[in-house]
């Protein structure tokens, strides 16, 4: 058995790569070869016959958001995606080709633009299919995103319970700490992979501030962190056992901090899979509609 | 201030009771600390969580004592007024401010949230953890993209070919009309009418017709008749076959050569020896020799050129007499002292650079040539190429020269000789009788002596068919002469596009001794600089170089 991991690049010994670039060849002779009375364009008979397979090949590369949603294929998903991305990869050359290398400002031009970022918007799909899955098993530590979320809630738990045993103010710390981790959110926050700590926190300041122009009754309330507002605590004097407590305390809230970390990566990681797609595909029904439309108007002018 | 505190207990299957207790003070503490008047045992309770007071009937300042706020109506917050109606949750605690009752001046009402609703919360709570979960979606801008492409890359465009008015206002709004369809540049000649694409696209989904090409294009010579000639490739060809626009400049003339070695070969016996053409396929190896237009003349007089087959020593019969070699000598010996000739003396480009224009006497030949007639009147000459002038301008010279004497030559009679000063007797009758007589016989001497002694003769074949009769122009002929003109009839030759070259190289005049020498230039001679389309180290040279597609003098296209 091949210890070699198979990607969607090197599926069934490279195949698509292979035949993408027989195609491609064929392709280029023939375009070399061809020597038209008139300069290499869509209208000469290789022109054609380049067209046709770039459209086909579009509408079989469209055919693959059908395939992916079937799970009764008999081919295997991942040869399906390799021989996406290669004939993909592959119509640039195509598209190129039936063109004559000519551009305009006209709806064709228009046509190979969107399919052209459509195919990078894929390339950094396949950068990002073959980056993250790694990354994202080596952040969540071979546990899943809920088992870190549960952990999450549980060191909440202790952390409220041994907080409670010290003072009522470090108890009130680590409830706005658990309020203040919040994972997830909009689409920015997902990609930037911030645990909106930050930003729940400078709302909470804000209020803060007005609180103790009013209220002077301030605490160690001015660090916004806390681990920072306990270390005050700790600085300002306190028994040994409760200083134990605290230090017990600051591990465990230590310990979520980097949990949270992790989920939010973990939920970066996700987004960076994901976010591509929402340019991909609105982008690639787009090109569809301008195939259709460049083939209509080719022929509408013939 | 009395207030109200009204206990839900859920006690399962849905059924529910109440327990109220009355509390006394302005303000409702609540929290996890034994003296709270909310009592909550819930961890995430602070000792001292919050505290609400009371503002008059239905109003509430809901203030947090921690750090972490307290949730008002969903909303985190320190300090709030609220109305009745408003909720605030505290850990798995929710407390709903009450219009006050009668007797009390502020109510609460405090339920446990149960698990369900406990996960409820939580769910609501929770920000999206996926892209699926937010406002962005791959669906809705598929569909809009999807259409916005179709209907301003096909649908609105096409509505403008169908309605123009519509078209004008869209052109007018820089929306796109058809002009958006154009794949590339028009032909220069073809921009002005541009930006209608139905001046030529007449029809949708069909090619353009050639009946829009000859609108405009009206007097353009067909290439056979396709009756006569019955070769598919000539019946069916249309105008786009070979001139495509939208190319720029380099599509609208097709210079391939299978354009005309696809049918040029073996057409004799395609077109059932309609065709007498031979077949011509590559200029390089398949070509015959070249026919030119020996001049020739019908009996009538105009030139007839014989379309006559180019073969070793063929000789052409241009009326004249010249030897080149002679004329090419340097240092020949003009009346104005030395000269050296050379072609441009004679041979000039016309201003097309096409051919050469005529040769002139009067400017090229003149100099050396001179037309004098008479020792005693060297300045005199008789004209050129008038030959009844000549003769008239000799009659009328002798008769003065007779009448006004002193005419010293020894042949006149001694009146006419004799120099006549004012007062003299003027001649008698009889005197003018002989005097004019001697002057007709001198002129017809003259004459003679002009057309074939001296200098018509020198160059021209002069004949006098009718003899001397008394003929205007004594009955003179002059064979007529072609020099210049064009030689190659069925191609194109332009002198202008070979003026790198010198005349030497293709034409030999300095080894022509005589006029019928034929000096135009063979195939061989081509073939030494042209070859076919794949022209090796040659100049490469398609049939369309020298010859035309529309090549027929007989039929028009609009005539097919």
């Amino acid at each position: 058995m091949n210890a070699r991991h198979e990607s969607i690049l090197n599926h069934a010994g490279s195949r698509w790569l292979w035949i993408s670039l027989g195609l491609s060849l064929v392709s280029l002779i023939a375009y070399a070869w061809h020597s038209p009375s008139v300069p290499p364009n869509g209208g000469t008979w290789l022109g054609y016959t380049l067209g046709t397979i770039a459209g086909l090949l579009i509408l079989w590369l469209m055919f693959f958001g059908i395939r992916k949603r079937s799970y009764s294929g008999s081919s295997s998903l991942r040869g399906w995606l390799s021989a996406h991305v290669y004939l993909g990869t592959t119509l640039i050359l195509i598209a190129l080709l039936h063109a004559g290398f000519q551009v305009g400002w006209n709806l064709h031009t228009f046509f190979l633009v969107l399919m052209l970022l459509v195919i990078f918007s894929g390339f950094f799909g396949v950068y990002c299919y073959l980056r993250y899955p790694t990354l994202m098993t080596r952040n969540r530590e071979s546990a899943t995103r809920s088992n870190m979320l549960e952990e999450i809630a549980e060191l909440d738990q202790n952390a409220l319970a041994l907080a409670d045993g010290i003072d009522p103010k470090v108890h009130g710390v680590v409830l706005r700490s658990i309020q203040n981790t919040r994972l997830g959110g909009g689409v920015l926050t997902q990609l930037r992979a911030r645990d909106d700590s930050d930003a729940a926190l400078a709302g909470i300041r804000a209020a803060l501030a007005a609180r103790e122009k009013s209220n002077q009754a301030a605490t160690g309330a001015k660090s916004g962190q806390t681990i920072f507002a306990m270390v005050d605590f700790l600085a300002s004097g306190t028994n040994d056992r409760q200083a134990e407590a605290l230090r017990k305390l600051i591990d465990l809230l230590s310990r979520k901090k980097s949990l949270a970390s992790r989920v939010a990566r973990d939920i970066q990681y996700q987004a960076l899979m994901e976010i591509w797609l929402y340019v991909h595909v609105p982008l690639s029904f787009a090109t569809v509609a301008a195939l259709f439309a460049h083939v209509v108007s080719v022929f509408f002018y013939w | 201030m009395r207030w109200l505190i009204r206990r839900v207990l859920k006690q399962g299957k849905g059924a529910v009771s109440y327990e109220e207790d009355v509390h006394f003070g302005d303000v409702l503490s609540i929290g996890r600390a034994a003296d709270q008047a909310i009592f909550l045992s819930d961890i995430r309770a602070a000792l001292n969580h919050a505290r609400v007071t009371s503002q008059g009937p239905g109003r509430y300042q809901v203030e947090s004592l921690i750090l972490a706020g307290i949730r008002v109506n969903g909303e985190l917050t320190y300090a709030t007024t609220v109305g009745a109606g408003a909720t605030v949750e505290i850990a798995s605690t929710r407390i709903v401010l009450l219009d006050p009752p009668r007797d009390f001046e502020a109510a609460v009402e405090i339920s446990a949230l149960d698990k369900a609703e406990q996960e409820a919360v939580k769910a609501k709570r929770a920000k999206p953890t996926s892209l699926k979960e937010t406002w962005i979606g791959k669906r809705f801008p598929s569909w809009v993209l999807f259409l916005l492409v179709l209907v301003f890359g096909l649908l609105l465009p096409a509505a403008t070919h169908f309605i123009p008015p519509l078209g004008r206002v869209i052109a007018h709004s820089g929306l796109p009309t058809t002009a958006s369809w154009n794949p590339g540049p028009l032909d220069a000649a073809h921009r002005f009418f541009g930006d209608d694409c139905k001046q030529c696209h007449q029809t949708p989904f069909l090619t353009v017709r050639d009946d829009a090409c000859t609108t405009c294009h009206t007097r353009m010579a067909a290439h056979a008749d396709p009756a006569r000639f019955n070769l598919p490739a000539l019946g069916e060809a249309r105008c786009g076959s070979c001139h495509q626009d939208h190319l720029g400049l380099d599509g609208m003339v097709n210079t391939d050569q299978s354009l005309c070695s696809d049918c040029h070969t073996d057409l004799k016996a395609r077109t059932k020896d309609a065709s007498q053409l031979a077949d011509a396929t590559d200029f390089a190896t398949a070509h015959p020799e070249f026919r030119v237009r020996l001049p020739a003349w019908d009996a009538q007089g105009a030139f007839a050129p014989q379309l006559t087959r180019l073969t070793p020593g063929l000789k052409e019969n241009s009326g004249l007499k010249f030897d080149h070699a002679l004329h090419l000598k340097p240092d020949l010996n003009a009346p104005s002292g030395r000269r050296t000739l050379d072609c441009a003396t004679c041979h000039v480009p016309d201003a097309g650079g096409l051919a050469m224009k005529p040769v002139n006497f009067e400017t090229m030949c003149h100099d050396c040539h001179t037309l004098g007639f008479d020792t005693f009147a060297p300045d005199r000459q008789v004209p050129h190429a008038k030959v009844a002038e000549v003769v008239y301008m000799l009659d009328d010279y002798y008769a003065k020269r007779a009448l006004e004497g002193g005419y010293t030559e020894t042949s006149a009679p001694g009146f006419v000789q004799q120099r006549r000063r004012p007062g003299d007797q003027p001649l008698s009758q009889q005197e003018t009788i002989e005097a004019l007589s001697w002057a007709r016989n001198k002129s017809r001497q003259v004459a003679d002596s002009v057309f074939t002694g001296r200098a018509c003769v020198t160059c021209h074949t002069v004949t006098r068919p009718s003899g001397p009769a008394n003929v205007p122009g004594g009955g003179w002929q002059i064979a007529p002469v072609r020099v210049a003109g064009i030689w190659y009839g069925e191609a194109r030759f332009t002198h202008a596009k070979h003026s790198t070259m010198n005349c030497n190289d293709c034409h030999k005049a300095a080894e022509s001794k005589t006029a019928t020498d034929l000096l135009i230039p063979d195939l061989a001679n081509c073939r030494q600089c042209h070859a076919g389309e794949s022209g090796g180290s040659k100049v490469a040279s398609t049939c369309i170089a020298c010859h035309r597609y529309h090549q027929s003098v007989t039929l028009q296209l609009k005539q097919l």
